[in-house]
């Protein structure tokens, strides 16, 4: 040991502080200010009332006002997921067992989506979906409908073609990262014993691929119940709406942050068996 | 046989076609918006096609129509706002993800929980506390508050992306510098950073992006006195469709021309924290 060592041993108390304790502690304070703390405060006001005690009063307004809202933006993250993977894993099926130009190119602009970001997205949507939108010309143009009676999107349905349209690429990504593991001498094996393509697929390719499926669901599904951008600039405060949407509103046109704590706890709730399975995947990834 | 193969190849085409016209049919809505100057129902596209949108929104043109203002102010703003970001967001999470790649750390389980926490959970919440604080101690509708918010957004993506280049580098190439006498800090300076290079540069530009495009958190913090060029789009999308459509291509250009950029180096999970 040097005398630097030593000076600088004698300074700390005879036990040598550990360099990655400087190197963390700025990015971890940061992070215990900025979001734990939030975090943690988010869950405790919801518990607290308008008269500053503590009770379940903005649970009860919340149940009231917007019960059907967390329900509508439950039905519509489930049925997007379900979607959204369905659509990715026949999608990463087909590029996994073909590959030629027309798959390539088809590669190519599925992955454009991924990179544009969700404000841009929903501006996209807002117009291409309205009464008097592309969409509804193209569609009035081809006769499959009538511009004086236009297709309504600006609900369930268009909230779910936006989301459709962003998530497929980001869960085709990563299901296709997983299938491309997978060596052809499985699939070959699968084959040459007489199974058929749905069978291969059923059987060997999806097994084989469950966690990035899985992983591919999880995060979709998590993102859908926190997008504000999209059901705000689509839907607003149309009823029913989802629940960021009243989160919005709740702060901004009442300062109510008691109700928009216990909205956000809801959220919470909906994501709790998702936020478990990646936290967990993660945390043994890590190990 | 062959029915088979021109049946397989038709699907093929439908396939393609129909995904093309749905990925570039809301693009296209963007453009031709951006470009009409007069389009009245129910005409299928605009009766007069010009740039003065796009030339009021760049101030090469003043106009009087309502929403039309410059919207160079916003983009200094957003772009200013995101190279503090960068700049503070990387002095934080460089070193974070070298800690977490290369020791063992007590209790190293928690703080990787903490910064996954965000990923598996809806922020919107965390926003509304941030409101509530920021409001108290006078961040609230500040630059200063807008940009702590941007770097919370993107410390996380930084994070594990610099902590995954340097778990990419071997530490044998360190020790092996180690053992023919250089320091610790000299070893790190000439071996692993170089090393790791692209990698940290591709975090700074994920950074950079996310604060570009970031929209939720500073609806909440930053309204409604600190407009960057997503809020700008926001407010003009009610009123003035034209304008609201050429920030929007504006703001994509950056966002696709970057990210096919520095795609190959990321994790196909970090792609979706995306705006």
């Amino acid at each position: 040991m040097g005398p630097v060592n030593v000076e600088r041993a004698l300074k700390t108390g005879g036990r040598k502080v550990p360099p990655y304790i400087y190197l963390l502690f700025p990015a971890v304070t940061f992070m215990l200010l900025m979001y734990a703390w939030p975090f943690l405060a988010s869950v405790g006001k919801s518990f607290i009332g308008p008269d500053g005690r503590l009770g379940l009063e903005n649970y009860v307004k919340t149940a009231q006002l917007y019960a059907r809202d967390v329900a509508f933006t439950f039905s519509v993250t489930v049925f997007n997921t379900l979607l959204t993977a369905a659509a990715a894993v026949i999608l990463a099926v087909y590029f996994r067992m073909r590959q030629n130009g027309v798959s390539r190119l088809l590669a190519a602009v599925l992955k454009l989506p991924i990179f544009i970001p969700f404000v841009v997205v929903s501006q996209m949507m807002n117009s291409f979906l309205a009464p008097h939108g592309l969409l509804n010309v193209a569609l009035a143009q081809l006769g499959l409908i009538d511009l004086e009676k236009p297709l309504q999107l600006f609900n369930f349905a268009g909230l779910s073609f936006g989301f459709v349209w962003k998530q497929i690429p980001f869960a085709l990504l990563i299901v296709h990262g997983g299938f491309q593991m997978i060596d052809n001498s499985y699939i070959e094996a699968a084959r040459s014993a007489g199974a058929r393509l749905p069978r291969v697929v059923w059987r060997v390719l999806i097994p084989m691929n469950k966690s990035s499926i899985l992983v591919a669901l999880v995060l979709v599904y998590s993102s859908i119940v926190g997008t504000f951008t999209l059901p705000y600039m689509l839907i607003g405060g149309k009823v029913p709406t989802t629940i960021t949407v009243d989160i919005a509103h709740r702060v901004g046109y009442f300062r109510d942050f008691g109700v928009a704590n216990a909205l956000g706890v809801c959220s919470y709730v909906l994501v709790l068996l998702t936020a478990a399975y990646y936290l967990r995947t993660k945390l043994r990834e890590a190990r | 046989m062959s029915m088979t193969r021109i049946l397989k190849k038709t699907l093929e085409l439908v396939l393609l076609v129909l995904c093309i016209l749905a990925v570039f049919g809301p693009m296209m809505s963007l453009v031709i918006w951006s470009v009409a100057q007069t389009w009245y129902w129910p005409s299928a596209l605009p009766q007069k096609v010009g740039f003065d949108y796009w030339k009021q929104a760049l101030g090469v043109q003043k106009s009087m129509a309502i929403g039309a203002v410059s919207i160079v102010p916003a983009f200094l703003l957003s772009l200013s706002i995101a190279v503090v970001t960068v700049v503070v967001g990387m002095a934080l999470a460089v070193p974070a993800g070298y800690a977490l790649a290369k020791y063992r750390i007590p209790f190293g389980g928690l703080i990787l929980f903490l910064f996954l926490m965000p990923n598996a959970f809806p922020q919107q919440p965390i926003f509304v506390n941030l409101l509530q604080t920021f409001t108290r101690i006078g961040l609230a509708g500040t630059v200063p508050g807008v940009i702590l918010l941007h770097i919370l957004v993107g410390l996380v993506f930084g994070v594990w992306i610099t902590s995954a280049t340097f778990r990419s580098i071997p530490p044998s190439l360190e020790e092996a510098a180690r053992s023919v006498g250089a320091t610790a800090p000299k070893a790190f300076y000439r071996i692993t950073l170089p090393l790791a290079a692209p990698g940290l540069l591709s975090s700074a530009v994920f950074v950079f992006i996310t604060s570009l495009d970031e929209f939720t958190g500073t609806f909440f913090i930053g309204l409604p006195f600190v407009s960057t060029l997503p809020l700008t789009l926001y407010s003009s999308s009610g009123y003035n469709m034209q304008f609201a459509s050429v920030i929007a291509l504006i703001l994509l250009v950056p966002s696709v021309a970057f990210m096919l950029l520095i795609q190959r180096v990321l994790k196909a999970e970090y792609v979706g924290g995306m705006g």
